[in-house]
């Protein structure tokens, strides 16, 4: 069963253009939906992001997940991990903060009990890779690359609710080029890199992960932040700090793309607060490639497909392929923009 | 598993900033289960991002297609199929005081039935063998108790109600649960109703007094007052189970946003309340302060 929602984006519901004998006319015009990625070929540039998808079974009963484009699963370690004590959310206005600390089965149960099922699907599969230092992530890839039916990986440095996790990679230059560069080397699917928005210049993170070899990059992960109860002066969530995500970030995760999608050759996949087509074609015009959506899942698990669909029907209307939408912002002349 | 978008049938305010939320949907009402809940999403809030997570307090056949006044459905047998789904809440946030504007024919999303509730093969035979069973229900945690007591006075299982607020205004549904006990305690913070004090007084007063038998405990309500409630079952050497709140991202099982502490190592450390709970045996559960949701 497909669940409906009535807070559908007014991209889907806007109706065609008319043209003089539409029907006596040739077929309305059909967009290629289609996006290869670092050699992944995707049907439809719409993935459900990471940690906010489980490992795509959960959602079997509410959606047709064969329509997606693809499934980040949940991030995997090469050990099991058990996650950070609660509470590990709180809602925020348009948000919601999460420190669950990357609590996962480790990549060999992933392998023996959650891959064969993703391996079904239409919609490629994407396995999100964290680890504590450069050795784990490349322990995790080497159990990892034994799995059939993986498509690519995406290489989680920025997680920012571990200890030590992800996140010191993702705010160091150096360092991500380090493990990025590490990683590839053992990699034997395509590596995605998931960057961090928590730094001054993701240009500079951006390239250092193109030259370590990362074949394309995802952003944003989670922004930090904090909420405290003022009644009990404690914070919200157990871990202190934890990450916002949700519409309420969608504009600076927007703002982050389009610098990287200017500092980059390789492909770049849009993430953050998209909760409608509309959100999702801003993140295709900035230079995304593709998009994920995330904590929407959590509240409207039809969203991605009402993306995929909107962002079709916005190609039809305009009589584009969804190549020539990617990268297709109009600066002002003189905007100084970068 | 559903989820749609359903019409709200009504919303009862009752004492104390407590309403009866009543919504349509066949299927679920058909296939909710004892102490199972639904996730309820606000529409066109779009601040308001995620579902509320509400035990299902009661179900119901709509009115308006058996032409009369709702009945519990126990002494109801006959008067059609069941069609609605109740929520007792109170309006304490943001998310409950704009549930609290819902008018009938208002919509909501819902999904449900949801968990792992009070289900009868986990706990059926325990009951029996159970001299009687003891529910103690803190504030809104009575929402989560009626439908299991409906349950267990059916297999003919002799209950009784340990119910605790902060006063009067707080012991909501104390009339709906009277078919199904032999007796209630009631116990109110400041004694404007019952027992003054903590509920959980009036029951370690009554676990004393019953040495040597064989009691079933289901509990639901504040942290505190579960913790209480787990040690003085545990004290008195009888089963307990507890129904547990947290914060909830997806009720799917994904987020991993509501787990609680449990007895376990590694990964094994957590659960979710929403998919291996909201019920749970309490000797699996770790309490103390550490693993304390603050909600």
């Amino acid at each position: 069963m497909s669940s409906q929602n009535r807070n559908s984006e007014l991209l889907v519901s806007r109706p065609e253009p008319r043209t003089p004998n539409a029907e006596s006319r040739a077929p309305a015009f059909a967009p290629k939906m289609q996006v290869n990625i670092a050699g992944v070929e995707f049907q439809n540039p719409v993935l459900t992001a990471s940690g906010t998808f489980g490992y795509g079974q959960e959602f079997a009963q509410l959606i047709d997940l064969n329509r997606l484009g693809g499934i980040c699963v949940k991030g995997i370690s090469a050990d099991p991990m058990p996650g950070n004590p609660p509470p590990r959310i709180y809602e925020t206005e348009s948000g919601m903060l999460n420190a669950i600390g990357l609590q996962n089965v480790g990549a060999k149960r992933f392998l023996e009990e959650k891959l064969p099922f993703l391996r079904t699907l239409r919609a490629r599969c994407v396995v999100n890779v964290f680890g504590y230092s450069t050795e784990d992530y490349v322990r995790c890839l080497d159990i990892l690359n034994a799995g059939e039916g993986i498509d690519a990986y995406e290489l989680n440095i920025s997680c920012p609710n571990t200890r030590c996790g992800g996140m010191v990679y993702g705010s160091d230059p150096k360092l991500t080029e380090e493990v990025v560069a590490a990683s590839k080397r053992v990699a034997r699917f395509p590596l995605f890199v998931k960057l961090s928005p928590n730094v001054t210049d993701i240009a500079v993170f951006a390239r250092a992960a193109e030259a370590a070899g990362a074949d394309a990059l995802t952003l944003v992960n989670t922004f930090v932040g904090m909420c405290i109860d003022v009644e009990t002066r404690a914070p919200r969530i157990s871990n202190v700090t934890a990450g916002l995500s949700g519409p309420a970030i969608k504009p600076l995760a927007l703002r982050l793309v389009h610098q990287a999608a200017r500092a980059v050759r390789i492909p770049i996949i849009g993430i953050g607060g998209i909760a409608s087509a509309e959100d999702a074609i801003e993140f295709l015009i900035v230079g995304a490639q593709a998009v994920q959506v995330g904590t929407a899942n959590f509240y409207a698990p039809d969203t991605a497909l009402r993306v995929a669909d909107g962002i079709a029907a916005y190609c039809r209307r305009k009589e584009i392929d969804l190549h020539q939408l990617v990268g297709s912002l109009k600066l002002p002349q003189d905007s100084t923009a970068s | 598993m559903y989820d749609e978008i359903a019409m709200v049938a009504g919303n009862r305010a009752l004492t104390g900033g407590h309403f009866i939320l009543s919504v349509r949907s066949s299927r679920q009402a058909q296939a909710a289960r004892p102490g199972q809940f639904a996730m309820i999403r606000l529409l066109g809030h779009s601040d308001v991002l995620l579902r509320r997570p509400m035990s299902i307090y009661d179900v119901k056949p709509d009115p308006s297609e058996t032409g009369g006044s709702v009945q519990p459905a126990a002494s109801t047998a006959g008067l059609g199929p069941l069609a609605l789904l109740e929520f007792l809440y109170k309006a304490v946030g943001r998310g409950t005081e704009l549930m609290a504007t819902l008018r009938e024919g208002d919509e909501v999303g819902l999904l449900g039935p949801l968990g792992h509730g009070f289900f009868a093969e986990d706990y059926l035979a325990e009951a029996h063998q159970s001299d009687e069973v003891l529910h103690v229900a803190g504030g809104i945690g009575i929402a989560a108790l009626l439908l299991p007591a409906r349950e267990l006075a059916q297999a003919g299982v002799r209950q009784r109600l340990f119910f605790g607020g902060r006063a009067r205004a707080d012991l909501v549904g104390v009339d709906e649960f009277a078919p199904y006990v032999t007796e209630t305690a009631l116990a109110t913070e400041d004694g404007s109703s019952g027992h003054r004090g903590y509920v959980t007084a009036a029951f370690e007063e009554y676990l004393s007094g019953r040495a040597g038998k064989r009691l079933l405990i289901l509990a639901c309500g504040p942290w505190a007052m579960l913790e209480a409630t787990v040690k003085l079952a545990e004290r008195y050497g009888q089963r307990c189970l507890v129904s547990m709140e947290n914060r909830m991202g997806c009720a799917l099982g994904v987020c991993l946003g509501c787990c609680i502490r449990v007895h376990g190592e590694g990964h094994g450390a957590y659960e979710r309340v929403c998919t291996e709970g909201p019920v749970f045996w309490a000797d699996h559960v770790v309490w103390g302060a550490d693993s304390l949701p603050k909600t």
